[in-house]
């Protein structure tokens, strides 16, 4: 009934009713295919777009530099550290009061208020206002709550030792690139790889749900030298020493254990301290012994008895005459410092007679004397894992006349470099075999797992091991009473070692009056070598003679190098107990 | 429609959870950085403390320690 009602009602309404809902139900219907469409445009079209501009919004990308890695001693003493510092960068576009910003960060940072200004008013989108900024004064900036000045996390290279080993180890610069040393050098395997991070932010710009990534997996590997800090405090303090009473212009140290050729000490002076480099002379930076060639003097004179007696040319005992200290070669007179008659080869050495080694070198002949200094690695770069080597010079036998070979048989017109002199020495310690010189011992990755090592590398064999000994005994003469290197013995151990006085050359190319290279090189002990020392001093003022400058220096550091290396003194001596040692009781503050 | 509301509160109180676990892992691994950084200037400092130069200078000014000579080294065999 109800139902039939309602037909009855909807025939009486009139068609343009009808036709409204009908036009309505059109409209929707359109609306909805619209919004429909949209929707899957928006989906399907346009959907990667808008999720990127969309996931720009709540994500923030950084690039990260992994920390540079650390350089050891040989007992994993820290030489070269990298830190965490922050640096202060501005955006100058951000920046609402130019004028007060830089007065304000001119205060904390130590800048120059008009500079900084300027800087600060650049068309520029980023300054950097200071780099590593010590902690202290980043607190004091943000506190300031400057618009526009950021905070940027950055790593700044240590040296905990400051001027220990510093032109060994160099330095890097501000942006983690080594520059100088080992740190240029070993630059690729230390540095850190840069990381891009994603970092999801939220409406208020705050990091979740981010550093997944462990920083520190790229962080550069670790360098572990063979350097021994200590024995290079010893070598350090020994050549300052000796180049502050002799006033030389520089001077130079190595320790080497000739077993092995590992390189224990590297001292030059004046130092730097790396910390600060930029405060030093760029000359102060360099491995001067490793770069620089000079004219070693007498101490060639061990490599030419060497290779005479070993060629069966002489025996320590054959007799050479020393002409009274004057010997006309060609145009030119070789001299003495004393005149000296007849002279065995043992005591041409001890007492470093040019003549007397001058007759040698002739009675060797030029090609056996010069195939001789080439075994011995003269002339040639011995390839130690430092920049810059030099490999001396050493020209070709058949250029020389007859007073090059006797002035290269004592040590003038020829030059070496301090590594070349210490390995050669360190094959007569030896034995006669002649070890590659290293200062690495190892590579590690950033978790300190061993990438490689460094073996002790035999290069060759130079000279019998009978030779080798009868060198030592002949070299131990000459720190022996009456020879010229007296100064060189230490206490309890026996010493083999040999001056060298070398007259340098000046800008002109002659040889300059009162200029000289002191040297003293040595070893010990003499029956079962441990260390190889050589004292170099560039220009010594008070006195030139290596026996008297240098040899002091080489007594100080191989005492103190055996005795920090627990060498048994070779000879019985009776205990000096008057000697006694006072020890204080000493406060912590005190240690401070 | 009451399991359709459940599931709604169910998502959201996930979600919730999800973000607080981001902000807590965040805050973590920051103070984990601070910390591997304060660790880093300690053993910096240490192998300031412990560099042959300062050891030599307290032991010879403070303590009158002096290099053992030859003559005073006794050999326990």
């Amino acid at each position: 009934m109800k139902r039939m009602r309602q037909q009855q009602r909807l025939e009486q309404e009139p068609p343009r009713i009808k036709w409204r809902i009908v036009l309505t139900g059109l409209f929707l219907t359109a609306l909805y295919l619209a919004v429909g469409t949209k929707a899957v445009f928006l989906h399907v079209v346009q959907g990667p777009l808008l999720s990127q501009k969309a996931a720009r919004q709540y994500q923030k990308s950084m690039v990260t530099q992994g920390k540079r890695g650390t350089i050891y001693d040989s007992r994993l003493q820290e030489m070269a550290v990298s830190i965490d510092t922050t640096s202060i960068a501005a955006y100058p576009g951000a920046v609402s009061a130019p004028q007060e910003t830089a007065q304000a960060l001119a205060k904390i940072l130590k800048l120059n208020p008009t500079r900084l200004k300027k800087k600060l008013s650049a068309k520029r989108s980023f300054v950097w206002i200071k780099r590593n900024v010590p902690p202290k004064d980043v607190e004091a900036v943000k506190a300031l709550s400057l618009a526009g000045v950021g905070f940027i996390p950055e790593h700044a290279r240590v040296y905990p030792n400051r001027t220990l080993a510093a032109q060994v180890i160099g330095f890097s610069g501000i942006d983690g690139q080594g520059l100088e040393g080992l740190e240029f050098f070993y630059n690729d395997h230390l540095k850190g790889h840069a990381v891009k991070q994603i970092v999801m932010t939220d409406a208020l710009g705050r990091g979740f749900d981010a550093e997944r990534k462990i920083l520190s997996d790229y962080s550069g590997g670790n360098i572990i030298l063979t350097i021994d800090r200590s024995i290079q405090y010893i070598a350090e303090t020994a050549l300052a020493e000796a180049a502050t009473t002799h006033c030389a212009n520089s001077g130079m140290a190595i320790v080497m254990a000739p077993k092995t050729g590992a390189i224990l000490a590297m001292a030059h002076f004046p130092l730097f301290n790396p910390n600060a480099h930029g405060e030093y002379k760029r000359d102060l930076w360099r491995n001067r012994a490793i770069t620089d060639p000079f004219e070693p003097g007498s101490t060639m004179k061990i490599f030419i008895a060497a290779g005479a007696i070993d060629s069966g040319v002489c025996t320590p005992n054959t007799v050479f005459y020393c002409e009274e200290g004057r010997y006309r070669v060609g145009r030119n007179v070789v001299h003495d410092t004393h005149p000296y008659g007849r002279l065995t080869l043992n005591d041409i050495v001890k007492y470093s007679s040019n003549i007397g080694i001058l007759k040698i070198a002739e009675a060797m002949g030029r090609n056996a004397l010069y195939a001789n200094l080439k075994t011995f690695g003269f002339g040639e770069k011995t390839g130690i894992e430092c920049p810059g080597e030099t490999g001396g010079l050493l020209t070709a036998a058949n250029r020389w006349t007859r007073i090059d070979m006797g002035t290269i048989a004592f040590g003038q017109g020829v030059s070496v470099s301090a590594i070349q002199m210490v390995m050669a020495t360190a094959a007569i310690a030896n034995d006669g075999i002649l070890m590659q010189p290293r200062i690495v011992k190892a590579l590690t990755d950033n978790n300190g797992s061993l990438l490689q090592t460094f073996e002790p590398r035999k290069i060759r064999d130079v000279i019998a091991p009978e030779t080798a000994r009868t060198i030592r005994t002949i070299m131990s003469s000459v720190t022996e009473e009456g020879g010229t290197g007296e100064k060189a013995a230490v206490d309890g151990y026996t010493v083999c070692g040999k001056t060298g006085t070398a007259q340098k050359i000046d800008a002109s190319g002659t040889y300059a009056k009162g200029k000289y290279v002191s040297s003293f090189i040595g070893l010990a002990p003499c029956d079962n070598p441990e260390i190889v020392v050589l004292v170099i001093l560039d220009e010594p003022k008070t006195n030139h003679y290596g026996g008297l400058v240098a040899a002091p220096a080489f007594s100080k550091i191989a005492s103190e190098t055996l005795n920090y290396l627990n060498i048994t003194p070779e000879e019985k001596l009776q205990p000096d107990w008057n000697r006694r040692m006072t020890i204080a009781k000493m406060t912590e503050a005190e240690m401070e | 429609m009451v399991i359709c509301i459940m599931e709604l509160f169910a998502y959201t109180w996930c979600r919730v959870q999800c973000i607080g676990m981001g902000y807590e892992i965040a805050g973590e691994t920051q103070n984990h950085q601070k910390l591997l950084k304060w660790q880093k200037h300690l053993m910096v400092e240490l192998a300031r403390l412990k560099s042959p130069d300062r050891i030599v200078r307290i032991a010879r000014t403070k303590l009158n320690l002096v290099m053992p000579e030859p003559k005073q080294i006794i050999v326990i065999q």
